[in-house]
């Protein structure tokens, strides 16, 4: 069978406002909601949606990324007729193949695309928590005749200057794109969804290589010259529960929301699942002295202490007297005794030792990085 | 020690006394402490020993093995080069029929190829029934000390530990110290103070012997299994030793034995004996989303696997996957497995849900920790205490 859609998924992007977070691995790899990472809801709905070549573009620090992505099996694509590709810079002849940007990672990669010879090509970021059933939207780009649709979200007005937004007319053609716009015309926020006609942005892509005209990002280059040259660009509007997570906050609140059992994400439905790479540890083991409120647990952790309103990952140990409030824990973290842990989020394999205090506040959550010790014995006392 | 042996489980075992849980499947596939199946621990340790493929053994049908193994690429036993999972169905065994007749041909010769295509060196056979977790390694490096033609591994149990008409059998030592084996015997006729060295019905032997005794089985129409090859070894004055394991062992013979080690696991000691070692217990993962405890939720000394959601009292339980617990509802020293449905209101003690049971509002069941109450697949449970197969 021809291909007919290639899905890239950008995830090569650091995420320097997750702070301490990602300082060892990249965004799209962050841990979210005790049994996923944030790329898992890219590439659950590639495979929901019935894409079965997808690339996953890494750059800054693959490492997690690529062993959590591995052949793709996690997301059953891997199987013979196309499957997960992980994509990575390279030096060729032309020189170094690094990404400039987003557009300039997919010109990068032009090899791959041409191998697959697909008539679409679906951009998304690996950064977001949704649910989206992306043939939908290609239903609508082909219905359309269009050479880009790009997916929009109705934001609230007085939020819209914190993203790109796009100006549509009555039938939904893009006319106008501003990004983060002081007074915006329009609330329908870019989310970072692109589905192209291939055979069309490839020129784009080859052109501005030969003319030394920059395209390296879709949205401050591509975009804006689609729309100079009047190609037909259309909004897909979603709607939907859609998060960015980027920042500290955004992501605690993120989780504290995922909590909820009535969530509109809905993660039990059979219909729709969230897949991940899940990995091979034992039950979960609530002692005597557990006690376990309002919470998400994983296989793996050991509790002896207490737990509310929180989100444990896999193989977490909380100790005796300790209490977790309001927090989200990554995986492979360990908790002593007597310790408190409050609005704050524990990086993977982190510790924190007996007797310790670390309660944040909404405004300022408290964090603990990736592999971090805190509390113990110090030469201060 | 990439491709040095080959492992037969022998996978036809006693499961009478385990109805209704045997009833749709073999004791290998009977699901243990809340994500596991029997068949992860003789697996796990031919994954820890990097064993390459392995020959199954079974009768009956093999659906729910089949579809928890798949490819045997949890346990690593998938590799294009050497690897392969081999199943021989509807094997009929003497202790598994009534009438007497011979062994299918193709018995022996399925065993044959197995062992002579594959390019080991020896041949492990072993069972699921008797829940431990075994390093292949370490009985390799003692057979090999004691340049031994088959070593079986033993532990040293008091009577008591298994149930009164048990089907398994005892080493009988020449001297602990060297380990060496003189005789096997039943463990009915002992005494029930005598404590014993249980035949573990794992073995290493060298591939020529099992060869040797494959052509030997197929003459006197014999099974093969442990009890017969150390009987064989013994006649032919080969010499063969004993291998002692001190880890976590519960015998599965009864729907008693498989509640307690069940309920083991609810001990930490044991629970880490048998998980928490250098050698891990894998599984095949399946994807799922946390356990969702709510306010109402109330747990004391319980353990749980992933996509459940509780919202009731449960205590020194076992809870599988995708479960649900309503509010008031109160479990206690039982085993619940996969997608059965706990409804608000209902009080369970002392029970075992096989999978897929669907306990109704109002429902009350009390069994003992001596003879726990068995709910069998798909069953219903109505108000009234009246249950119903599914």
């Amino acid at each position: 069978m021809k291909t007919e859609t290639v899905a890239m998924i950008l995830a090569g992007g650091q995420g320097s406002r997750l702070g301490k977070l990602t300082k060892q691995i990249a965004k799209p790899a962050v841990p979210f909601g005790g049994n996923y990472r944030i790329i898992d809801f890219a590439l659950s709905n590639c495979a929901n949606s019935g894409f079965n070549d997808v690339a996953v573009v890494t750059q800054y620090q693959p490492l997690v990324l690529n062993r959590h992505v591995g052949n793709g099996s996690s997301w059953g694509l891997n199987r013979h007729n196309g499957g997960a590709t992980i994509l990575q810079p390279y030096s060729s002849v032309d020189g170094e193949k690094f990404f400039k940007g987003t557009a300039h990672a997919v010109y990068q990669n032009i090899d791959y695309i041409n191998q697959k010879d697909p008539e679409f090509v679906v951009i998304l970021s690996g950064d977001h928590i949704y649910k989206m059933d992306y043939e939908k939207m290609l239903d609508y780009h082909k219905k359309q005749g269009a050479s880009l649709t790009v997916g929009v979200i109705p934001v609230p007005w007085e939020e819209a200057s914190r993203f790109g937004v796009m100006n549509t007319d009555k039938t939904d053609r893009i006319i106008e794109f501003q990004e983060k716009p002081e007074n915006p015309k329009s609330n329908l926020a870019s989310m970072g969804i692109y589905i192209f006609t291939w055979a069309r942005l490839k020129q784009y892509l080859a052109d501005s290589q030969s003319k030394s005209r920059h395209m390296d990002d879709f949205g401050h280059d591509v975009l804006p010259a689609y729309l100079r040259n009047s190609e037909s660009i259309f909004a897909y509007s979603f709607e939907g529960y859609w998060k960015d997570v980027g920042t500290i906050e955004s992501l605690w609140s993120a989780n504290m929301e995922f909590i909820d059992p009535n969530h509109e994400l809905n993660i039990r439905d059979r219909d729709w699942r969230v897949y991940s790479k899940n990995p091979n540890t034992t039950p979960q083991f609530l002692t005597e002295t557990a006690k376990v409120e309002n919470s998400m647990i994983t296989d793996g952790c050991y509790i002896a202490g207490e737990v509310n309103h929180s989100i444990l990952s896999h193989n977490v140990k909380v100790g005796k007297n300790s209490v977790i409030k309001d927090s989200f824990i990554m995986p492979n973290a360990v908790i002593g005794e007597n310790v408190t842990v409050e609005k704050a989020i524990v990086g993977e394999g982190a510790r924190i030792y007996d007797d310790t205090e670390l309660i944040g506040t909404e405004k300022e959550i408290s964090v603990v990085g990736y592999g971090e010790e805190v509390g113990g014995y110090s030469d201060e006392k | 020690m990439r491709n040095k042996i080959a492992p037969i489980l022998n996978l036809v075992e006693y499961e009478d006394k385990l109805k209704p849980l045997t009833d749709r499947r073999p004791v290998a596939s009977l699901p243990f402490a809340c994500r596991y199946r029997l068949i992860d621990f003789p697996f796990s340790s031919l994954y820890n020993c990097e064993a390459e493929s392995a020959a199954l053994f079974i009768s009956g049908s093999g659906h729910s093995l089949y579809d928890h193994i798949r490819s045997g690429s949890a346990w690593g036993l998938d590799s294009s080069v050497g690897g392969g999972v081999f199943t021989h169905s509807q094997v009929k065994l003497k202790s598994n029929r009534s009438a007497e007749t011979k062994h299918d041909p193709f018995y022996y010769e399925d065993h044959y190829n197995y062992v002579t295509k594959t390019k080991a060196d020896y041949v492990v056979m072993m069972g699921s029934s008797l829940l431990s977790n075994i390093q292949i390694q370490s009985l390799l490096q003692f057979h090999n000390d004691k340049n031994s033609e088959v070593t079986v591994v033993y532990k040293k149990v008091g009577r008591s530990e298994l149930i009164e008409d048990t089907v398994h059998s005892a080493l009988i030592l020449n001297n602990e110290n060297s380990g060496e084996i003189e005789a096997v015997k039943d463990i009915v006729s002992m005494d029930k103070d005598d404590s014993l060295y249980l035949n573990m019905e794992t073995m290493i032997i060298e591939k020529k012997t099992f060869l040797d005794y494959l052509h030997q089985a197929k003459a006197d129409d014999l099974d093969i299994n442990v009890g017969n090859f150390i009987q064989y070894t013994l006649d032919m004055g080969l010499l063969i030793f004993g291998y002692e394991y001190t880890g976590y062992l519960k015998a599965i013979e009864d729907i008693k034995s498989y509640y307690d080690a069940n309920m083991d696991m609810l001990d930490e000691d044991n629970f880490n004996a048998l998980f928490y070692r250098a050698d891990p217990v894998r599984t095949r993962s399946k994807n799922s989303a946390p356990t969702y405890y709510g306010e109402t939720a109330v747990i004391e000394n319980a353990q749980f696997a992933n996509d459940c959601e509780i919202f009731g009292t449960v205590k020194n339980s076992l809870v599988f996957r995708k479960v649900s617990v309503g509010e008031n509802a109160h479990v206690e020293s039982s085993i619940i497995m996969q997608d059965s449905v706990i409804e608000e209101d209902t009080y369970l003690k002392h029970v075992i849900l096989d999978k897929h049971v669907y306990v109704k509002k109002g429902a009350r069941l009390e069994g003992t920790a001596e003879k726990p109450i068995v709910i069998a697949k798909n069953g219903v449970v109505y108000a009234k205490g009246e249950s119903k197969e599914g």
